[in-house]
């Protein structure tokens, strides 16, 4: 009885988000944001893969590589003019990998023998270095790069609420990355190298193997990776010079929470990062809520008590970050310290 | 000589304001500002070896404190006005020990990611809560007067800034030299050994964390003090980048070196930030050369000079010229392109082509005129970038390589295998 009458009132209740089918259109707007936190968290692995897997294997904490990852955006903006989405994808991605390269032969090489602390503020600067460039290129406003219109069209809808191709699109991309990546290292005689060579590399190079060119060319394909997570996100979300900084901090938590140097720590804490965010977003309660909840009348500040969840969505990652570094130092899937 | 040579800097500073004119003087109390919050942060840098990306928190916790603690005198409340940085030095004091505590759980890269981290946690709530921070618009409060002190005058400002810093640059000196210092550095170099001998080594760092965000609180205070207002916008990446960059400029590894490096960056965007937009992009590429070839700062570069001296030998002022020109011509080829392809890559540029109907319209640069297409401009780009890398060729080796094996020796390990 109850499920007929929820049947024709369905609709009327999905346009005012009321009704007694209320619990239609959660699940639904629950749907929704499930899919957009999961698409939002592949975006942030297709980055923090090639972070995870350069910090990992050669001690390199890259600032710079969500800056690979705003020069995939840019170079695929700007050589789309000419030739074309698809193939400016696949410019981006080999132009970042080539920056890569001579960022580690002739830049990171020279400061290896200080240490890694020399390292790392030798791509500190470099992330600067390459926003101000883009500044002065491309001007410090966001450039219009957008998704072609040939790719414009609804995937499928939900209730009421169309899922854009697009989005499934760059999720399909990473988990594409995340398999082949996987493969790579798991099953090929390349992958059997490689990660020799991270656990002792003079053994390998006595074996034979060119270890010097084996970093060189891990550290390309990382960048070259985020170069192309950067060509397919970058005209669904602004191509601009902020775009380093709003993603690289968010990716660099990734890394810690899922563990030194581990894709699949990094996977799960893309996707978590993303699900947890794009749910906190759809939440209307404020600090003032909670603090009822539990049975206080006020947090003791006016201005504290009105701050709505939502807005502090983007915090959620840092601060799963500090509680996850008290409960497993080591990250989710880590096992170094 | 060495010797006396703070005297001298001290009494310089003490005669400043009858030397300079006003707007010297307020880059002056800038620069003595950013100073202090570079020594607060090299404390932890230099002494404990842990490298903050986020010292802008305490820096802007200071500020908003203080801000708040002159609105409560403005309202009656009584608190001597010649301590209102203390209020900015507590304020960062306690919060870096509640942040300290959770990054130094973790050293190395991790710890300076922690850092970045709580930076954001803080800023995203600061940014948040209007009522008590002032969002964009930010606090204000009039400088309280103190018996006879107006301090309205800019004149009393610097010279109340100065006392500020050159307290809390004491303070750092006898911290450093005192027993808690020796164990500090210990823990940089040997934890492992130090929490041997009974010290609970997390809890020394958070100390070394909280002073070091107290000090910089101080600064911040300081500032606010002098600007009589402050905004949410001082928690923002940017402060906590700049600190850090005036630290490599100026050395992490000699004390005052950190000061040394905030008085060369502030007075240099104090001048240069009005002649080009892209001040950011040469401070970038200086920070990114210092790093790569001279990694103990500018200050390194000076003790390895006196250093040969001490040993008898003579400094090859031939080879210094050399290089020194070298990078000066690099310098200008750099600044020349920049500036030209800034200029062409503009709207307006092509706007001024179409309506004088010139293909390439000229750039001034350097007080010329240049015409970016032509063989003239291309010629003079290409020999000033070819004749400074020439002069320049091999300066990086001998220096590198004497800098490293001193590395290898302080931290009693060799550079990773290549």
């Amino acid at each position: 009885m109850a499920a007929a009458r929820c049947s024709g009132r369905v609709d009327r209740a999905y346009g005012t988000g009321t009704g007694d089918c209320g619990l239609r259109t959660l699940m639904d707007a629950f749907l929704v944001a499930l899919l957009n936190g999961l698409v939002y968290g592949l975006l942030v692995f297709m980055v923090s893969a090639g972070l995870t897997l350069v910090f990992g294997m050669m001690g390199v904490l890259n600032f710079a590589h969500a800056s690979f990852y705003m020069i995939g955006a840019y170079a695929a903006y700007f050589s789309g003019r000419y030739i074309g989405f698809w193939a400016a994808v696949g410019v981006a991605a080999v132009v970042v990998a080539g920056v890569g390269l001579f960022t580690e032969r002739l830049l990171l090489r020279k400061v290896r023998v200080y240490g890694h602390t020399q390292e790392l503020l030798l791509t500190y600067g470099l992330f600067f270095v390459i926003e101000e460039v883009v500044k002065l290129l491309f001007g410090p406003t966001p450039v219009a790069y957008r998704v072609p219109e040939a790719l414009r069209f609804t995937a499928f809808t939900i209730g009421q609420s169309e899922f854009p191709f697009f989005r499934v699109l760059m999720g399909g991309v990473a988990l594409v990355m995340f398999f082949v990546i996987y493969a790579m290292l798991t099953f090929t005689r390349i992958g059997l190298v490689v990660r020799a060579a991270v656990e002792r590399p003079q053994m390998v190079c006595a074996l034979g193997h060119n270890v010097s060119l084996i970093f060189s060319g891990l550290f390309a394909v990382g960048a070259g990776l985020a170069g192309l997570a950067g060509a397919v996100a970058g005209m669904y979300y602004p191509t601009s010079p902020a775009m380093a900084h709003e993603l690289g901090t968010i990716v660099f938590v990734v890394v810690v929470i899922g563990g030194l140097g581990s894709l699949n720590g990094a996977l799960a804490a893309s996707l978590l990062i993303g699900v947890m965010t794009s749910f906190a977003v759809g939440v209307e309660a404020t600090f003032g809520d909670l603090i009822h909840r539990i049975g206080l009348a006020s947090t003791g500040f006016a201005g504290l008590d009105a701050v709505q969840f939502s807005s502090i969505a983007g915090v959620l990652p840092y601060a799963l970050m500090l509680v996850l570094l008290l409960w497993r130092p080591a990250g989710l899937a880590g096992n170094r310290n | 000589m060495v010797r006396f040579a703070p005297v001298l800097v001290i009494l310089l500073l003490l005669g400043l304001p009858r030397l300079v004119d006003m707007a010297f003087l307020n880059a002056m109390v800038l620069v003595l500002i950013a100073a202090l919050y570079a020594m607060g942060y090299n404390l932890l840098w230099g002494q404990a070896g842990l490298i903050s990306f986020g010292h802008a928190t305490y820096f802007a916790f200071g500020a908003s404190c203080t801000i708040l603690m002159m609105q409560a005198i403005e309202k009656g409340s009584s608190f001597p006005t010649p301590l209102l940085p203390l209020a900015g030095g507590v304020a960062g004091f306690l919060l870096g020990l509640v942040a300290g505590w959770f990054a130094t759980i973790r050293t190395g890269v991790y710890f300076a990611m922690i850092t970045v981290a709580i930076t954001e946690l803080v800023r995203a709530i600061v940014q948040r809560w209007d009522s008590l921070f002032g969002g964009e618009a930010g606090i204000a409060a009039g400088r309280p007067a103190w018996g006879p002190f107006g301090l309205q005058k800019l004149v009393d400002v610097y010279y109340f800034t100065l006392v500020w810093v050159v307290l809390g640059v004491a303070f750092l000196w006898f911290l450093q030299r005192s027993p808690l210092g020796l164990v500090i550095r210990g823990v940089r170099e040997q934890e492992e050994r130090v929490s041997f001998l009974g010290y609970d080594t997390h809890a020394l760092k958070t100390l070394v964390f909280a002073i070091s965000a107290g000090i910089s609180g101080v600064a911040g205070g300081l500032l606010a003090f002098t600007n009589e207002s402050t905004n949410v916008t001082l928690y923002e990446g940017a402060y906590s980048s700049t600190v850090l960059v005036n630290t490599v400029i100026g050395g992490a590894g000699v004390f005052l070196g950190p000061a040394v490096g905030a008085a060369l960056t502030t007075l240099f965007g104090y001048y240069v930030a009005n002649m080009t937009v892209y001040w950011l992009l040469y401070m970038g590429l200086l920070f990114v050369v210092i790093v790569l070839y001279a990694p103990r700062g500018l200050s390194g570069l000076a003790v390895e000079a006196m250093q040969t001296l001490r040993a008898g030998k003579r400094l090859a002022f031939p080879l210094i010229l050399r290089r020194g020109i070298g990078a000066v011509l690099l310098a200008a080829g750099t600044i020349l392109l920049v500036e030209i392809i800034g200029a062409i890559v503009a709207p307006v540029y092509w706007a001024t082509a179409k309506s004088t109907g010139v293909a390439w319209p000229a750039v001034t640069v350097f007080g010329l005129a240049w015409t970016p297409a032509a063989p003239l401009t291309m010629a003079t780009i290409a020999g000033l970038f070819g004749l400074g890398s020439l002069l320049l060729r091999g300066a990086a080796g001998p220096a590198r390589r004497n800098a490293a094996a001193l590395i290898g020796r302080l931290t009693g390990r060799a550079g990773r295998a290549p």
